[in-house]
């Protein structure tokens, strides 16, 4: 439904001249059919509209990280060290054990390192369709409190901001 | 019942009323000659009667070669001259026999007499009988003639229209096809065959364009929406914004956020009602479906404290897999969001049937206006208010009941096939 074609064409003339490029799709169409074909024909990942940007942007950096270092490259932030292989994590060489939704919770704040996060994101990332079930964000906040604990205690700074009526930012100062 | 049959129920009862009637007025007109041929005789005989009753004298004795019963009686005064009709005892067969009498009066040698000339009516019995044979054959012959036709009319001349009639019976709506049909010689079934044709076509056309639609409106509608969301998302990262600006800008991002979700809902809804989903062909097994979208769930089931039992057998329903995916996700993520805290969940999928049985408020709507769109309980849970409306499409889709009852304060959504 491009101008000038179909965008599942651009994948595969993409493919087929430089195999090695990350590619996500982002399209309206969100049937699982047009997900399985677009993956199908080597897309990385592919994301339905409307998408949060940050969303868009833990997902390109997640493509780069396999893309580029056939997904051994360590993740750091301050003293935080990830084995996104492993899903290790650890604090000045002590590991933390995270739970899966804690562990993804942590990559998506990192990815979007020194952005506002909305709750909205945050949510969608970690459940999905899902999302909506929750009648308060005070489920985001659980996870949220467990994970600030969990590293506090290894003595990590905290890096947590929470922003008030929007969401988090994670940084650094 | 069939159309032929109820026809043939209509032609046997009038062609019978018509036989009997006309057997009657056949016998009427029958009897009514033979009586007038009888009573021409009985005055044939008169006449003899009188010639040689006046002649006495002169001639010999032979009156009683009339053939028939002759009678004389000596009376005293004429009386009237009447034709009549009695049963007198034949003592030949010794019974009762119908007779048809002329009597008149005759005066002969200065004596008056009362003479009786009777003739023997059996003729008409024999009639009667010949009647009644000739109907019932008549009516036989006609049942069985009518009968025969009837299958053959079934078979040749019917054989059109049961053609179409096969065809719509498989008409799909999904396959955009126009029903095509060879020219018929009856004009009736060329007609209506015409009419399908047109009909089909006109209907091609609506779910092509209803298609297009919901597509284009998938399509276009999404896209400025997340320009939207992105742009309220950069907005977030500028620093200078004051906390109310905030406030005001998150709440708009969560409205954009909920139209999103709500188009695509709508969307969803349209496309299982515009059956663009095609019809499953073979059962789908719910048992990893509902064990997956419970390990989903765990976080939230586990923050509710919400004991959850199941009783599943591996089986499921003939659907599109999509379908059973939102079907299974929409009934347990209902029977979560309108559980209370501390609750149970029971899910129980047998056979025929998959029941999803919640603890939960008591309702104050009547619980089958909960299928209906934007129908919700509560006004402040985030639900969107479709989710049962999208289960009940998909079983009136797919042929599936689904039923709500509430005992107490267990809620049940039961969905049987």
């Amino acid at each position: 439904m491009l101008p000038d074609g179909d965008g599942l064409n651009a994948v595969r003339e993409l493919k087929r001249k430089f195999p090695q490029t990350g590619i996500i799709i982002i399209s309206a169409k969100n049937s699982l059919d047009d997900r399985i074909e677009g993956l199908n024909l080597g897309s990385d990942d592919y994301l339905t509209k409307p998408f949060h940007l940050s969303e868009l942007n833990a997902r390109v950096q997640a493509v780069i990280r396999r893309r580029s270092f056939q997904g051994n490259q360590q993740i750091r932030f301050g003293k935080i060290v990830i084995e996104p292989q492993e899903h290790f994590v650890s604090v000045e060489g002590q590991e933390i054990i995270l739970t899966r939704k804690e562990y993804d919770l942590l990559i998506y704040l990192i990815a979007n390192k020194n952005r506002v996060l909305t709750k909205e994101s945050i949510a969608e990332h970690l459940w999905g369709d899902d999302a909506d079930l929750m009648d308060n964000f005070d489920f985001i906040y659980t996870h949220i409190k467990n994970l600030r604990k969990k590293l506090m205690d290894k003595d990590c700074p905290d890096y947590l901001r929470s922003i008030y009526g929007v969401g988090y930012k994670f940084s650094e100062q | 019942m069939k159309l032929l049959v109820q026809i043939l129920r209509y032609q046997l009862v009038t062609s019978m009323l018509v036989l009997f009637l006309g057997a009657g007025l056949f016998y009427v007109s029958v009897r009514y000659l033979i009586d007038r041929e009888v009573n021409k005789e009985l005055f044939q005989s008169q006449l003899k009667v009188r010639w040689q009753l006046r002649h006495l004298e002169t001639l010999p004795v032979y009156i009683l070669q009339l053939g028939d019963s002759l009678q004389l009686e000596e009376v005293r005064y004429p009386g009237k001259v009447l034709v009549r009709e009695t049963f007198m005892l034949n003592l030949a067969e010794n019974e009762y026999q119908p007779y048809r009498q002329l009597v008149f009066y005759e005066r002969a040698l200065g004596q008056w007499y009362r003479v009786t000339i009777s003739k023997l009516l059996l003729q008409r019995q024999r009639l009667m009988e010949a009647v009644v044979m000739t109907v019932t054959f008549i009516v036989a012959l006609l049942l069985v003639s009518l009968l025969l036709l009837n299958s053959w009319l079934s078979q040749r001349l019917w054989k059109p229209f049961y053609k179409t009639l096969g065809k719509l019976d498989q008409y799909q709506i999904q396959q955009h096809e126009t029903l095509r049909f060879a020219r018929e010689e009856t004009l009736e079934f060329d007609q209506l065959n015409q009419a399908v044709s047109q009909l089909t076509s006109r209907i091609a056309t609506a779910y092509q364009n209803l298609k297009e639609f919901t597509e284009n409106a998938s399509h276009e509608i999404q896209t400025p929406l997340a320009v939207i969301l992105s742009k309220i998302e950069g907005l977030f990262q500028d620093e200078t914004l004051t906390e109310s600006q905030l406030v005001i800008l998150s709440s708009v991002s969560e409205a954009a956020n909920r139209l999103g979700r709500l188009n695509q809902a709508l969307l969803l809804l349209t496309k299982i009602e515009n059956r663009q989903f095609l019809a499953g062909t073979e059962p789908v097994n719910l048992v990893p479906i509902i064990n997956g979208k419970l390990r989903d769930l765990e976080d939230l089931i586990g923050k509710r404290e919400i004991d959850i039992q199941t009783e599943l057998q591996p089986v499921g329903l003939v659907i599109h897999p999509a379908l059973a995916e939102i079907l299974v996700n929409n009934l347990l993520t209902n029977a979560i969001r309108h559980n209370v805290e501390k609750g149970k969940i029971i899910i129980i999928l047998r056979e025929r049937f998959l029941s999803v049985r919640n603890t939960g408020k008591t309702l104050s709507a009547n619980p089958e206006q909960l299928f209906e769109r934007f129908r919700k309980e509560s006004t402040l849970s985030a639900s969107l208010g479709l989710g049962l409306a999208l289960v009940k499409s998909i079983c009136e889709v797919n042929g599936q009941t689904l039923k709500y009852d509430i005992e107490n304060d267990w809620h049940s959504l039961t969905v049987s096939w």
